[in-house]
């Protein structure tokens, strides 16, 4: 609905004269967007972390998780499908190699089936899960996600109570936590790659109009159905791929619990970190992941006894102050309003864009009380 | 004029018989049945709640009858899904325009050409966009997001969006509410237009002049029911449509004070509704 | 395990769980807001009873009072300054601001009151009383009772008082509630501090019959939205319903040795197939959805 009008805030404020300048989409934002993300990860690659150890495992921990956000942002974000429990295609891509590994199938092999494995579940399960709507959706994706993780836990895949170790890696003599540096980010690349591709396409549409307004997807043509369901199990190759690298990497996990593969709070990290970003937007969640998880990490080392309460704050007031997200607040500061009578934008300085640009954004979020 | 269709000269392109929809216990639609033919205009009229929208919803494929068929071209597509009826060349807007608010103007309307019949590649599409904004008069809001419209912008657009995906029967639903007197002149053009380059229209509206102005033949809803259907005019005379607008007295006094003379210009009834509801 | 005993288990813990939900069917039936943070409000609660147990002697059937009042002003709070400023948000946003809200609570709890394993016990603690084909604990037993009649005392408030009627208004539709004359917002940190309270009910009664500590809002808040999915929105005694549903098959669940630990999944499983059968849950309006 229309979230541009304040209506129904608290008093009768007469409203400003000036309605609010109509803006337009940058023409080659995806580009932007594309060069920047490139940039970021190439900056990450190039850190040097010649014995910082430490410093390794946390970028490889943030590029992890932007990963996971990258491809959350299939469903959660481009189709609006809020699915809280993607973190069992991670799981069941770990456990996978896991098993794979401990019957002397080759790395590679076991990879590949934890992809196949993880598709075949998002298809099968989607194809129920995806007529339900909203809240329903995402507490029945996330209830899977527990149930799932309880049922390693309680069969002992891959270990006694699904406590699974692995061989340790080698990789010909290179540094291992390296080597998984290089995976992640390669597999962060290829994401960003990916969903750029993906906004130019007709596909990507589809996507996006279901979000908007799926009635109207429905009736000029698009089967939402097996989009969603397409979208869904998409989302859950890469995520699979990044739990199987996890798997290799840490050697030793759980199914729950803390850190554990399926651990929910995974999932609501994925979620945190695209929705922080910017949902449906290309540079979103690696932008949120990076922030979220950083300031996770040093929060925990740093201040650590207000660590907990401090991400919870964090949490609260990005939802009440920026509820759209980074990149999209960085759009709306910084585009050009459109002439009505003219196709050309209107030549405006900057700091009028800007301005107006914040006027927007409280609008925006006064707007949203009651 | 009724241009030959590829069944032969005026076949019957939509057909419902015997359609029932029923939400709960109450008929929103009742026994209804009429069928249109290749390349009319055909008007629905009928007081608030008469279930025009409910109708246009079971032709669009958004609900399934409880009862009866709606069949497109011989075939019963009752069950069929909107997209699938999409593709087959059927096209609505909705009485509550929903554009999708996050894309703009020419991007909504890219949708529209994206899908719907055409399997075109990005850049085809786009000139598809481009041309039906200029067709409908949206060109120069090309780049304004779709919550950045007025009310009457997004009943363009949804328009738009529908003739995008290139139709054989369009289905239109209250798109001149909001209008001005001159863009209703324009909006009756624009499907006079539409219907001429061999798109079958059905224009549920309130507004008559507009219903008078583009309708080969009118039917008239009323609690779910088909009460009359005929030209224009005669409809617009019809006692029983009175009736059903603004109640019996009304109708009773009026048949009272004229006898049963049958005075029915469109403006005359409109004239006198207006007067009846001011 | 003979069938009697598993079926008093599961009434007993199915009446506490109706408890659980129906904060959580309150706010999200008429807010439509799925409150992430309830597990927070209720083990909040749970602390609160434990302390006026054991700072102020308080009885603990009294205490359950105290930590309703309690919660209910916490609850007031939380919506005034938070929860009012993305009512009219899209979903998710609300769900991150109520996860947000329940991470910041169970970790000040954490930070203040430890993590150590609380529970109250007391002189009738283990008190049982003999039905013939099996026995029940005392305070389970007054627990379930209490809990039934909460949700009749809910049902009640919201039918027959005129506020009660007022926030149903708004729970069906604002603006005409609010052309009306009824001021939503007040109606709303009503509504909110009513959940809280709940929350804070069953809070306490968990206080008493099991233990308790911080890590455990995520598993409360899961168990309220069980409840809720099972039994529906709409009315109080769909909570009774999808909680008397779960209290069953956790009980069926963990008599077995075999699937012991399944207990969960064995929910879920449930809570997606009626998602997906009967998306409005058992005694569902859907409406409310």
């Amino acid at each position: 609905m229309d979230s541009t009008e304040p209506t129904g805030t608290k008093a009768v404020r007469p409203t400003k004269a000036r309605a609010p300048a109509p803006v337009a989409r940058g023409k080659h934002s995806w580009l932007w967007s594309l060069a920047v993300g490139m940039l970021i990860l190439g900056v990450i690659g190039a850190i040097p972390f010649q014995n910082d150890i430490a410093g390794l495992i946390l970028w490889t921990n943030v590029v992890m998780f932007c990963c996971l956000a990258q491809s959350w942002n299939l469903i959660g974000g481009f189709v609006g499908y809020a699915a809280f429990g993607n973190v069992v295609f991670f799981g069941i891509g770990a456990y996978t190699v896991a098993v794979a590994l401990q019957h002397d199938v080759p790395y590679a092999i076991g990879l590949l089936l934890g992809v196949v494995i993880s598709a075949a579940f998002a298809f099968l399960l989607g194809l129920p899960v995806l007529r339900l709507k909203g809240h329903y959706f995402a507490i029945a994706t996330l209830g899977v996600a527990v149930a799932i993780g309880e049922v390693v836990e309680a069969e002992g895949i891959g270990g006694p109570g699904g406590e699974a170790s692995l061989p340790a890696p080698t990789f010909g003599g290179l540094d291992t936590n390296t080597v998984f540096f290089f995976a992640f980010v390669t597999l962060s690349a290829l994401l960003l790659l990916g969903t750029t591709w993906l906004t130019r396409t007709r596909f990507g549409y589809a996507l996006v109009a279901i979000r908007e307004n799926e009635q109207a997807a429905e009736a000029l043509g698009i089967a939402t159905f097996w989009y969603k369901v397409a979208a869904f199990t998409i989302s859950a190759i890469p995520t699979a791929l990044a739990g199987g690298l996890y798997a290799y990497w840490q050697q030793f996990f759980n199914p729950s619990g803390e850190g554990g593969a399926f651990d929910p709070s995974r999932s609501i990290a994925m979620v945190l970190m695209t929705f922080l970003g910017g949902a449906g937007t290309i540079l979103g969640p690696l932008i949120g992941g990076i922030i979220v998880e950083y300031l996770d990490n040093y929060t925990l080392i740093n201040f650590s006894t207000i660590h907990g309460p401090l991400l919870g704050a964090i949490v609260v007031l990005v939802t009440i102050f920026l509820p759209q997200g980074l990149i999209r607040l960085v759009q709306e500061l910084t585009r050009a309003p459109v002439a009505l009578e003219g196709p050309e934008a209107a030549k405006v300085s900057y700091i009028h864009r800007i301005g107006e640009g914040v006027r927007r954004v409280f609008r925006f979020i006064a707007s949203q009380g009651v | 004029m009724l241009p030959d269709g590829p069944n032969g000269p005026s076949a019957s392109l939509l057909e419902l018989s015997e359609v029932t929809k029923r939400f709960g216990g109450l008929p929103a639609v009742h026994n209804f049945g009429f069928s249109v033919r290749e390349g009319e205009v055909v008007g629905i009229i009928g007081p608030n709640g008469a279930g025009k929208s409910t109708l246009i919803s079971l032709i669009g494929g958004a609900i399934s009858p409880t009862a009866g068929t709606v069949s497109y071209q011989g075939r019963d597509i009752s069950r069929l899904s909107p997209h699938a009826r999409s593709y087959l060349g059927i096209a609505r807007t909705f009485q509550i325009a929903q554009p999708f608010v996050g894309l703009d103007v020419r991007e909504n309307v890219l949708v529209g050409a994206l899908f719907g019949r055409r399997n075109l590649s990005r850049n085809e599409a786009m000139r598809v966009a481009d041309e039906v904004l200029e067709r409908v008069g949206l060109a120069r809001k090309a780049r304004l997001k779709g919550d950045q419209l007025t009310v009457a912008d997004r009943k363009q657009l949804e328009m738009a969006r529908a003739l995008a995906t290139n139709p054989k029967l369009l289905l239109l639903d209250e798109v001149m509410a909001g209008l001005t007197y001159n863009e209703v002149d324009q909006a009756v053009e624009l499907i006079r237009d539409i219907n001429r380059s061999g798109v079958t229209v059905l224009v549920v509206e309130h507004i008559m002049r507009a219903i008078r102005g583009v309708s080969d033949r009118v039917v008239v809803m009323h609690h779910g029911r088909k009460i009359a259907e005929d030209t224009p005019d005669e409809v617009l005379s019809d006692p029983r449509v009175i009736e059903a607008y603004l109640g019996e007295r009304y109708s009773k006094q009026r048949q009272a004070t004229q006898g049963n003379q049958r005075q029915g210009s469109a403006e005359t009834i409109e004239n006198e509704w207006k007067e009846g509801l001011a | 395990m003979d069938i009697g005993n598993i079926l008093i288990i599961g009434v007993l813990l199915g009446c506490f769980y109706a408890s659980v939900g129906l904060g959580f069917s309150l706010i999200w039936g008429i807010m439509n807001i799925v409150n992430l943070a309830q597990g927070a409000l209720l083990i909040l609660g749970a602390y609160v009873a434990y302390f006026a147990y054991s700072l102020l002697g308080l009885d603990p059937f009294l205490a359950i009072l105290v930590s309703m009042v309690t919660m209910f002003f916490v609850g007031w709070l939380i919506q005034y300054i938070a929860i009012n400023r993305v009512i009219r948000a899209p979903f998710l946003v609300t769900f991150m601001l109520t996860f947000g809200l329940d991470l910041l609570i169970t970790n000040l709890m954490q930070q203040f009151w430890t993590a150590d394993i609380r529970s109250i016990t007391t002189s009738y603690s283990n008190a049982h009383i003999d039905l013939g084909f099996g026995a029940i604990p005392l305070v389970r037993a007054a627990v379930a009772l209490i809990a039934v009649l909460l949700t009749a005392a809910l049902s009640v408030f919201l039918t027959r008082t005129r506020i009660g009627n007022a926030i149903l208004a708004v729970g069906m539709d604002r603006e005409a509630a609010r052309l009306m004359g009824i001021s939503v917002a007040r109606i709303y940190a009503l509504t909110f501090g009513l959940g809280a309270a709940l929350a804070g009910a069953a809070g306490a009664m968990l206080a008493m019959t099991l233990a308790f500590q911080p890590s455990n809002t995520g598993t409360y808040t899961l168990f309220a939205f069980v409840v809720v999915a099972l039994g529906g929105l709409g009315t109080p005694w769909a909570a009774l319903a999808g909680g008397m549903l779960f209290g069953l098959v956790e009980a069926l669940v963990g008599a077995r040795p075999e699937t012991v630990g399944l207990q969960s999944a064995a929910a879920f499983a449930i809570l997606v197939l009626v998602l997906i059968v009967r998306p409005s849950g058992l005694l569902g309006k859907a409406f409310y959805s």
